[in-house]
């Protein structure tokens, strides 16, 4: 062992310091560096985004009651070590002298909100700013819809319950104040001390008590895992920010998805130049190992001599890695510090272990077959040069490659089922891969046969080489593929959530619009040159039964819990719209969209596939409504999937038209106004008093700001990954230009002229990178169609441009790289070229 | 049995390789020995089977046929571990192409074989040995560094570092000019005529067999010795 030990070292130490190493070693460094600056980049950035999110509900957690909650609950929660903050909310009519409205209060503690802030305005509408004051005792801050419906303004006193309050600031956002077209009262916030004075909350009143958490995942997962016995279904909620179904929770998600695949597909990248590196490393030591073996070395030395070796170059390269992955990472959080929220200062040791880990696993297990090779080298190789490894099974090197890729997939992306997609799909490519590549050689075998021109060298070269260039070629073409999905991905996705929210997207909403103001507004819209939607006719409904069968249990829990969101949509109370065009983003699931109801047919029933599953509702169901003093009867005949992430206004129940035509609808309807244009909306919706307003701008800016930021975010990864890609790829031509040593120098000596050995290399790489780019467009579309439909929920589509694009940049790409190599091998005389052949 | 002891003795030695027709013998039942201490030159033109009997006789390769055995050793019965063993106690070599492991220096290439059998001090008796073959000078230069000539001498130096009871030289002035192989050549009988090692050369170069006490010629795969002088040279030294 002492041998094996102090032999490795000092082999070494010097094809370290001979520059022998670089290629395995920048390998190594690729590999680390990439998976570390980019889990660690995704990390900081998903917690980043978390924390965004988790403004959303002014917290990482939250528990929402219908009863005030124990009080050692809230102490068991600080005990763990978390931040608490406390809400209490119901609703409630606040009057200033005559005037009177139904409003959203909230009573809040001066922690709240643990995430996010306050938002007010200093005109009504105006442009809100953040602030970190609390409403204090004996005031209220309100929003500009009871501003404008009270008729107050700043410093007037008002009555919510029996406390009569003064009117201090005017309230533009809070952070989970929800965002909902119905039901949505104008919102008081004001001090938990005040509530008391108030009497609102005593027996018979709807409270809803809201308690907030922050703090380490794990302490607040420890705290759930304490408290979820003690909860009761019917009483109390517990929301995260995992649970989040908005478009910015989706899209954060699906952003982690495609972080998580471009470090994934930079581990795979990383253990093809690995591979590739592995292979000339252990080429190269054929002889020492004879050498070695003829002196007397045992087979189990020469064993422990080069694992020994590959642990130092493992553990170097490590080091390595992660030195230059850490400050790379750190160079670019610092360039975008201003533009992508990452959360700057944090150590994260996860990334750091699976940077290692990837290391550790690609370095041992890619180079396990080209060192088994190469101990099995025989010692008669001193005689015979063209003695090779006796050893030669490529299943043996697919199995341990394969286990390996495998085994890093699995233990990065924790989730078997995106691993095993990947990992079966990426067998099916290299297998057809590999088909492919001997068709198109043999293929070439006709092509190539003729005088000795640079193509006929070319092909000649690339015939003979058949097996080194079918691993080349597939290398080169998962490279290029996997650089495509990553572009790919990224265009998609990228544009799929810009597409949510175009240029132009509502941003008031209105609702309340009678028939008559209906005509008003449109023609109010016309003449300001403004932008709206459709009217919605909606009507309040109350859901009676399902076939005969009353309803017990709520729809959801908006009445007693303004603050739900818009998806939650309705309570028992359902707003039902009618209409025979089905709506944007809505897709049929089941049945038959009722625009070709018949007269004396059932009236028709649109149901949304959720509240259908959720209350168990089911095709031919007859549902019954009561609107106003009528009742209103319907057979389901279709069952809708609503798309959530367009902000539109959307509906669980669409009626046929014909249902509803004695009843009085009013509309809902959204529009657009410039945010330069703002001013102009008091004058605008002034004729319109009672229909209610909602500003929408501060939620569509915020959900646009975080898609920008996660976009630009996943623009960084692309790079780092084709970054990755670029070296990837260097390598292997680097690779492969050594093995092209020998004949070069043949060629030069026989007095081939170098623009024709040039020509030939070059031609050689084109018809590689041609043959790899096709292959990958090829690869790709499978891939992406797997992707799209397995992990990523988006529709597939075919990408032909890139079937153009990806032979001619492989092309372009790998033949640059093939001439500059062969430029700086052929810029060497023929008698240094023999003597490095040697 | 000879008086003096026989260092290699070999007995109806074959070797067969398989080809795309089928199996072909390379060596011709072979039987001959060599006493301890002798220097034989095996001469023949290239293709002859010189350098598949060297690997056989040295133990680098497995025989399809017959018996050797070095030094009383059955090296026909050895498996590559245990011929490995015999090699690094009792053998040393030198080759055409010198075969020097190009990432050590010239004084860890000469100090490779008494560590891998080893030996006590083997840094001090590498800078010893290196000093005689008069490479001190050179002994932290890698091979690329050094000439053909001073390669070969690094590599006489590790043949005789761990004082081989039998060297085996193939083809050792091949890669060298004239000046060159003069030197080596000399190096290579003195330290040998030193150590009493007993020397297997394999060469075309009939002037260095001469210097040989004995010659075999090997011709098709078939070993004879050889009994007409080969040139009118006289050691020469």
């Amino acid at each position: 062992m002492g041998l094996s030990f102090s032999l490795a070292w000092r082999l070494f130490k010097h094809e370290a310091r001979r520059g022998e190493l670089t290629i395995i070693l920048l390998a190594i460094v690729l590999s680390v560096t990439s998976v570390l600056s980019l889990s660690l980049f995704s990390e900081r950035l998903q917690q980043a985004l978390t924390d965004r999110s988790a403004e959303f509900i002014a917290a990482d957690s939250q528990l929402r009651s219908r009863t005030p909650v124990p009080t050692e609950w809230i102490e068991e929660a600080k005990a763990r070590g978390l931040n608490t903050a406390f809400q209490i909310s119901t609703r409630s009519m606040v009057f200033a002298g005559d005037e009177l409205a139904l409003s959203d209060l909230r009573a809040v503690d001066d922690a709240y909100p643990l995430k996010g802030l306050v938002k007010l305005t200093d005109t009504p509408f105006g442009q809100g700013f953040e602030t970190q004051e609390k409403p204090q005792p004996g005031n209220v801050w309100i929003d500009s819809r009871l501003i404008q419906l009270l008729g107050v303004e700043i410093g007037d006193l008002i009555e919510v319950g029996d406390a009569s309050l003064r009117v201090d600031k005017i309230l533009s956002e809070i952070p989970d104040g929800g965002f909902s077209v119905f039901n949505t009262d104008p919102m008081l916030l004001m001090s938990d001390a005040d509530i008391q004075t108030t009497n609102l909350t005593g027996a018979g009143s709807r409270v809803s008590y809201k308690h907030y958490f922050t703090g380490d995942a794990g302490d607040i997962e420890g705290y759930y895992d304490w408290l979820r016995p003690k909860l009761d279904r019917e009483i109390h909620r517990w929301q995260s920010i995992e649970d989040d179904e908005s478009p910015i929770g989706q899209s954060v998600q699906r952003a982690e998805e495609f972080f998580l695949l471009a470090s994934l597909l930079a581990i795979i990248l990383a253990a093809v130049s690995i591979a590739v590196a592995a292979q000339r490393f252990s080429q190269r030591h054929f002889d020492p190992v004879a050498i070695m073996k003829t002196l007397g070395a045992s087979k189990e030395t020469v064993r422990q001599i080069y694992l020994i070796q590959i642990c130092f170059i493992t553990l170097l390269g490590i080091l390595l890695g992660i030195t230059i992955g850490y400050v790379l990472q750190e160079a670019v959080v610092a360039l975008l510090a201003d533009s992508v929220p990452v959360s700057l200062n944090t150590w994260y040791w996860r990334p750091l272990g699976i940077a290692a880990f990837t290391g550790i696993t690609c370095a041992l297990l890619f180079s396990l077959y080209p060192l088994m090779q190469l101990f099995s080298v025989p010692p008669l190789r001193v005689l015979r040069k063209d003695i090779d490894a006796t050893l030669s099974s490529r299943a043996l090197q697919f199995v341990f490659s394969g286990s390996a890729v495998f085994l890093l997939m699995l233990f990065y992306s924790g989730d078997l089922k995106i691993s095993a997609i990947l990992f079966a799909s990426g067998i099916a490519l290299v297998l057809s891969l590999i088909g492919m590549t001997y068709l198109l050689i043999m293929l070439g075998r006709k092509l190539g046969s003729g005088g000795m021109g640079a193509w006929t060298l070319a092909w000649a070269r690339i015939r003979r080489r058949a097996m080194g260039n079918s691993v080349q070629l597939i290398s080169f073409a998962i490279t290029i593929m996997l650089l495509l999905v990553v572009l790919v991905m990224r265009n998609d996705m990228v544009q799929q959530w810009r597409d949510q929210l175009p240029e132009g997207t509502p941003n008031y909403f209105l609702a309340n619009v009678t028939e008559s103001q209906k005509q008003g507004l449109v023609a109010s819209f016309d003449r300001n040159n403004i932008e709206y939607e459709k009217f919605y006719p909606v009507a309040r409904g109350r859901f009676v039964s399902i076939n005969d069968e009353s309803i017990r249990t709520e729809i959801t829990k908006e009445d007693e819990d303004p603050a739900d969101d818009g998806r939650q949509g309705l309570g028992r109370e359902a707003n039902l719209t009618w209409s025979t065009v089905l709506q944007y983003g809505n897709e049929i699931k089941e049945g038959q969209w009722h625009d070709n109801w018949q007269e004396g047919e059932p009236t028709p029933i649109s149901i949304e596939e959720e509240v259908a599953e959720r209350l168990d509702i089911n095709m031919g169901d007859v549902l019954t409504f009561n609107v106003g003093s009528e009742q209103i009867v319907a057979t389901v005949t279709s069952i809708r999937k609503i798309d959530w992430q367009t902000l539109q206004p959307n509906f669980f129940f669409v009626l046929h038209p014909k249902a509803m035509e004695n009843f009085q609808a009013t509309y809902i309807t959204s529009f657009h106004l410039d945010v330069d244009r703002k001013s102009e909306i008091s004058a605008l919706m002034a004729p319109f008093a009672s229909v209610t307003l909602f500003d929408v701008d501060a939620r569509i800016d915020q959900i646009r700001e975080i898609i920008d930021q996660v976009s630009l975010a996943v623009e960084f990864i692309l790079i780092l990954v084709l970054v990755a890609g670029g070296l990837v790829l260097i390598a292997q031509v680097q690779a492969s230009m050594d093995e092209r040593l020998q004949e070069l120098a043949i060629l030069r000596t026989l007095g081939l002229k170098g623009s024709r050995i040039r020509f030939s290399v070059i031609n050689e790489f084109l018809i590689i990178g041609v043959v790899a780019g096709l292959m990958a467009a090829l690869s790709n579309e499978f891939s992406l169609w797997l992707l799209q439909t397995n992990v990523f929920q988006m529709p597939p589509s075919l990408h032909m441009e890139y079937w153009g694009i990806a032979p001619i940049a492989g092309a372009i790409v790998v033949g640059l790289l093939g001439a500059l190599g062969c430029w700086r091998l052929l810029s060497l005389n023929t008698g240094t070229l023999l003597r490095k052949m040697v | 049995m000879n008086a003096t002891p026989s260092m290699i003795e070999t007995t109806s030695l074959i070797k067969k390789v398989n080809t795309s027709e089928g199996s072909l013998q390379i060596l011709q039942p072979i039987s001959f020995s060599v006493n301890a201490g002798q220097t034989v030159a095996i001469i023949g033109a290239s293709g002859s089977g010189k350098s598949t009997l060297l690997g056989l006789l040295a133990g680098l390769d497995e025989v399809s046929g017959g018996e050797i055995f070095l030094d009383g050793q059955p090296l026909h019965d050895m498996d590559e571990e245990a011929r490995a063993r015999l090699r690094g106690e009792k053998v040393g070599f030198i080759f055409q192409s010198f075969m020097l492991v190009q990432s050590l220096t010239a004084l860890e290439n000469i100090m490779l074989p008494a560590e891998i059998a080893g030996l006590s001090d083997p840094k001090g008796r590498a800078e010893k040995i290196i000093a005689q073959v008069g490479l001190e000078h050179r002994a932290h230069h890698f091979p690329n560094q050094l000439s053909g000539g001073e390669q070969q001498r690094v590599a006489i130096a590790r043949a005789f570092i761990t004082e081989p009871k039998i060297l085996f030289a193939d083809e050792p002035t091949g890669n060298l000019d004239s000046a060159n192989s003069q030197k080596v050549e000399d190096l290579l009988f003195s330290m040998n005529a030193d150590l009493k090692t007993t020397l297997i050369l394999v060469t075309h170069d009939d002037e260095l067999a001469s210097r040989c006490q004995r010659q075999l010629r090997m011709h098709a795969g078939e070993l004879s010795e050889v009994t007409e002088p080969l040139k009118a040279v006289a050691g020469g030294q």
